[in-house]
């Protein structure tokens, strides 16, 4: 009965955000289950040739795709599009909460970094299915 | 405004169009108890339900579930033989969403499934194949247009199955969503679209279990389709691993089922557990219906969050082919953080005018955190046509 009323109604947790901002955390917690769906930026679908269905894809993608500015979330196009500011707002259907878009914010300030297994992806093939 | 109006005013149209001549609607889990039916299978011929129906289950879909018409087959025109059964769902949907964008709703008509399903049974050996696939619809096509369209060949499900009797233990191995939840048609509630049942996660599975007039239980071990298979056969799947259900019914009018879930994948490992509950009030013609998961989404790099997501809500059976669905549902993505929370209010009325054919009507709600200082709400109207072959 407490989880029922402290899950469906009230809510839980504090308002302090005590969560890692490192692409390993936020890739699979954040990203993938809102965004990499089979009508949006899976390998199903590619929206816009975006796809975020692993650490390393998502990386790749939009560092490389410079959806992404290291140490400048302002000039971020992910940061605008998650917060649909002059465009619409992403995942079109599933808005993420503020917390997520500052934890995300907060990851771009810090460089953007590198952090999930192995080294950083390489760079992303050429239209033509070369790499550069 | 204009085009909101026209967009409406063609789905009205089509909606009368797909009426006239149509007969017969899909199964969903408000339909355990509220028809008379205990078990999903005695409606599908898959164990836990979803896909094909059996002929049990298109007459009910034509007595009890709708407003009249002949639930089988093309409406009784042509009877195939005993060992092969046939359909197919074909739906089209008009959406209207806000997302909180500094530009306007999103309008959308979009065609949603186009699947044909065919059933071979192998004499009296209780084996079985089963195939299901048909054209993906899309609701946003690549080019941002309004037009949007099918883009691919997808088989949602194809299994060999032994299934001796309506009764007693049975195996599946193939593609399908392991049983687990409640397996809601509409992808979007939450109970299905983080758990690992999004639309098109379908794994490839080996599954067993026990069905008894009032209990069942299925057991089941999922990996995803490689990538390096055709489209037509890839999902949004993420990790491998075993689902588990058990369910108990008590006087034809509850149950009561423990689940649990662990799938990991190159980048996470998710444990899920939940229970899922139903209550018939016959005389008020009300069933309640809930699921509350708790998981653990544990990254390899060494963090995690434990996460809530639940469906509570009452549907009410007015008149015959009529339903309307009420939910309260949370997803919190991680319990540290209160701004973390997604709740959402659904309104939902399904109307069966026919045998073979439905209309639903959702209105959904969706709000981050503990109000719009939390993120922006999110408010959508859909209207969906399907009809039933």
């Amino acid at each position: 009965m407490a989880l029922f009323f402290c899950g469906v109604l009230v809510g839980c947790g504090s308002t302090n955000d005590p969560r890692p901002d490192k692409w390993s955390f936020i890739s699979p917690i954040i990203i993938q289950p809102s965004c990499a769906t089979a009508n949006c930026h899976s390998q199903l679908a590619e929206r816009s040739g975006v796809m975020l269905d692993t650490v390393a894809d998502g990386y790749q993608q939009l560092t490389q795709r410079h959806f992404v500015m290291p140490g400048d979330p302002d000039n971020s196009a992910l940061m605008a599009l998650l917060r649909g500011e002059g465009s619409r707002r992403m995942p079109p259907d599933f808005p993420l909460p503020e917390a997520d878009i500052t934890l995300i914010g907060s990851w771009i300030a810090d460089g953007a970094n590198w952090d999930g297994p192995g080294s950083e992806p390489g760079p992303l093939p050429t239209p033509d299915g070369g790499t550069p | 405004m204009r085009v909101r109006a026209a967009l409406w005013v063609a789905l009205g149209a089509g909606l009368v169009a797909l009426c006239f001549g149509a007969g017969r609607a899909e199964a969903y889990p408000q339909f355990q108890f509220s028809s008379g039916t205990q078990r999903c299978a005695q409606c599908h011929y898959a164990p836990a339900g979803f896909g094909l129906l059996t002929s049990w289950g298109r007459d009910e879909g034509a007595d009890t579930i709708s407003r009249g018409g002949n639930g089988a087959l093309l409406h009784g025109a042509w009877t195939p033989p005993d060992w092969l059964a046939l359909g197919g769902d074909f739906r089209v949907a008009g959406i209207d969403n806000d997302a909180g964008s500094s530009g306007p709703p999103e309008l959308a008509v979009f065609p949603m499934q186009a699947d044909l399903a065919g059933r071979i049974g192998f004499g009296n050996t209780g084996l079985s194949l089963y195939v299901e696939g048909g054209l993906r619809g899309t609701t946003r096509p690549g080019n941002d247009s309004h037009a949007a369209q099918f883009e691919s060949l997808m088989s949602r499900e194809h299994y060999v199955m032994w299934k001796p009797s309506a009764t007693g233990a049975y195996v599946r191995a193939g593609r399908f969503y392991a049983p687990y939840g409640l397996r809601m048609v509409e992808h979007i509630y939450y109970v299905r679209s983080v758990t690992g049942f999004n639309l098109y996660e379908e794994t490839y599975n080996v599954s067993g279990g026990y069905l008894d007039e009032d209990w069942e239980l299925h057991v089941t071990a999922f990996t995803p389709p490689p990538n390096s298979l055709p489209l037509a056969l890839r999902s949004t799947a993420k990790g491998s691993g075993g689902a588990i259900y058990g369910e108990r019914r008590f006087a034809s009018m509850a149950s009561l089922a423990l689940q649990a879930r662990v799938a990991k994948s190159t980048d996470q490992t998710l444990y899920q557990g939940g229970v899922v509950g139903k209550l018939w009030l016959d005389s008020a013609k009300i069933l309640f219906m809930g699921e509350f998961d708790l998981q653990r989404r544990a990254t390899n790099g060494g963090n995690g969050a434990t996460q809530f997501v639940s469906y509570f809500g009452p549907t009410f059976f007015p008149v015959k082919g009529v339903m309307w669905s009420f939910a309260l549902e949370r997803y919190q993505e991680d319990l540290r953080v209160s701004g973390t929370a997604h709740s959402a209010v659904d309104v939902q009325i399904n109307y069966f005018p026919w045998a073979h054919c439905e209309v639903v009507l959702l209105g959904r709600y969706q709000m981050n955190g503990t109000g719009l200082a939390d993120g922006p709400a999110d408010s959508l109207a859909m209207l969906q046509l399907h009809y039933y072959l």
